[in-house]
């Protein structure tokens, strides 16, 4: 396929490689659009009096971003340890690669 | 995302791909904030026309989503920058 003769790194395209990057984007993509949606939920007063975001508001949107991210990881701990007592590590590797 | 392992070739394909992708999001993004506003704001269908509080509520709703959103964007960066960091030290 490549003129260098296929996976080294100083060659030319290696499609396995660019699918592995692109399927960890869209998770990372997927995370973000989840968390937002999530902490907006959450956070934001529908009402919507105004159009700043309140103190109140803003500093439950930081709180909100940094636990969904520690209840991601914790999650992902899981479910690696539970796939791999269940017998043969199941689920490979671990996706949390972000 | 890590692409130093990709070699300069496939870095160009990926900030393509990304492109592409981040312009979908943007659509994607328009549309369930439209989506998100009406729900919150319009419920009043004795008319046809938005009243000026609808008005009001949909302007708001729309500024206050795309700054709730950029600092959403920032923050996550943050921690995710905090967390590459620590895997690396591993």
């Amino acid at each position: 396929m490549s003129f260098f003769g296929g996976s080294r790194n100083g060659g030319g395209l290696n499609n396995e490689r660019i699918e592995a990057a692109m399927h960890e984007m869209e998770m990372i993509t997927d995370v973000f659009n989840r968390m937002v949606s999530s902490c907006h939920a959450k956070c934001v007063n529908t009402r919507y009096a105004d159009a700043e975001l309140s103190k109140g508001e803003s500093v439950c949107v930081d709180r909100c971003i940094g636990k969904y991210f520690e209840a991601n990881k914790l999650v992902g701990e899981t479910l690696n340890s539970t796939a791999q007592a269940a017998g043969g590590g199941g689920m490979g590797s671990s996706p949390m690669g972000m | 995302m890590d692409m130093s392992g990709l070699s300069s070739a496939e870095q160009a394909q990926m900030v393509q791909i990304i492109e592409k992708k981040q312009m979908r999001d943007f659509m994607n993004l328009y549309s369930s904030l439209v989506e998100r506003c009406f729900t919150s704001c319009c419920n009043d269908f004795t008319s046809r026309a938005l009243s000026s509080k609808e008005e009001g509520c949909l302007k708001n709703c729309a500024e206050k989503f795309m700054k709730y959103s950029e600092r959403a964007g920032a923050r996550f960066a943050e921690e995710n920058a905090e967390q590459m960091q620590k895997q690396q030290q591993k």
